[in-house]
């Protein structure tokens, strides 16, 4: 389970696929690996849950100006496609750079102030009526 | 490999964002808690509006293990922030003490063995001057501790050490920014957001926490930045914040 208890709040009725879980971070970290190797930090700390198709979720976070982040998302379901998108706290979509491969995404955004950023996750296409997903993010 | 390969490839495009959305049309079901950034978000930050005097805002850590438990989770945060602080002042012997006292503290409420190897590390490192890993493992201990309160049922000490943290980060933050002020260096402290979720966690906590008096006195500092924090930061707002914090951390440190 690694460090994902924090969040487990996210997760509702979720409990059994701990392998699942595992399995969608994975994917996550592998999404943002190359983004580690050019000197983006990481956090060891992952965000999940399940969503249905179509269906999204925002994760609010405080970024700060001067900072560059790249956030990355992944799932274990073969043949799912998941999105994320970053927008500011008054609904503009802000990322510098994004990209979708399948069970894969990432959205990149250079902050142009400090404040309260929506980080938005969704599945858009999976052949499981519940897909499960990660996010992880990096900054430098 | 896969960002590498999506580069070159329009295949990663995908679907195309709105460049728009009403935010207040979110169902609040799907509307997660605010993240609470690393101290090393802020540092990063910080170390790209020039050199204050790093020395000059460090702080001797209190490392006081006879008082509660919401008293030491505050000045675990606290610490670990500290040690921040002595990384930028390139200051081995501080950061090795703060290691030592982030170790300390946390035997104080159970959870010695899950930063055991990290504060290990903060030694090491801080020996080696290798600030980065310093930072990373500092950024990690916080993280293990409060999950480890987590893993105990104790999250509620969990929010007091990211609290605890925020609050000594925001005092040398303020410090630092009002020493120089700049409408960059102030921007940083727009997190009305991250206060807002700080003062819901006191809000939730049982009656007996809340009641506590230092853990009152914390939420009573809360309410008092909000509004500062809720409009144009000024030079004369930074100087409060500080105030209110300086007030803050040494309630933390006392009768420690």
């Amino acid at each position: 389970m690694r460090r994902f208890l924090i969040f487990l709040g996210v997760f509702g009725a979720f409990s059994h696929a701990n392998a699942t879980i595992d399995d969608a971070i994975s994917r996550a970290l592998e999404a943002i690996s190359p983004y580690a190797k050019q000197g983006y930090t990481v956090r060891d700390d992952q965000w999940g849950g399940d969503l249905g198709v179509k269906e999204e979720k925002a994760i609010p976070h405080t970024l700060f100006r001067g900072n560059d982040y790249w956030f990355a998302m992944g799932t274990d379901v073969d043949n799912a496609r998941v999105a994320i998108h970053v927008y500011d706290g008054k609904g503009r979509l802000i990322e510098s750079d994004s990209w979708q491969k399948g069970r894969f995404a990432a959205a990149r955004v250079t902050a142009p102030a400090t404040g309260t950023y929506y980080v938005i996750v969704e599945v858009t296409s999976s052949p499981k009526e519940r897909t499960t997903w990660a996010m992880v993010y990096g900054f430098k | 490999m896969i960002a590498a390969n999506c580069v070159a490839s329009f295949h990663c495009l995908g679907e195309s964002a709105p460049s728009q959305i009403d935010l207040r049309k979110f169902p609040a079901t799907q509307l997660d808690d605010v993240v609470v950034p690393l101290p090393s978000e802020v540092f990063n930050v910080l170390d790209k509006l020039g050199a204050p005097n790093w020395r000059g805002e460090l702080r001797d850590p209190v490392v006081g293990t006879r008082g509660e438990r919401a008293q030491i989770a505050l000045l675990l945060g606290s610490i670990v922030a500290e040690g921040f602080v002595a990384v930028e002042a390139a200051d081995k012997a501080r950061v090795k003490e703060v290691g030592r006292g982030v170790l300390e503290l946390a035997r104080a409420i159970g959870v010695e063995k899950t930063v055991l190897s990290r504060t290990n590390s903060i030694v090491t490192k801080a020996d080696a001057g290798d600030w980065g890993a310093v930072r990373r493992e500092l950024d990690g201990a916080l993280t293990d501790v409060k999950n480890a309160m987590i893993e105990l049922r104790d999250s509620q000490l969990a929010h007091l050490v990211s609290l605890g943290g925020w609050i000594r980060g925001t005092e040398v933050l303020t410090s630092v920014v009002g020493k120089r002020y700049s409408d960059d260096g102030a921007d940083l402290l727009n997190q009305p957001d991250l206060l807002i979720y700080f003062q819901k966690r006191i809000a939730g906590m049982p009656s007996r926490l809340r009641n506590n008096q230092l853990v009152n006195k914390i939420q009573r500092g809360l309410n008092e930045i909000s509004p500062l924090i809720n409009q144009k930061i000024t030079p004369g707002s930074v100087k409060r914040i500080n105030e209110i914090t300086g007030q803050m951390v040494k309630a933390i440190d006392s009768r420690a």
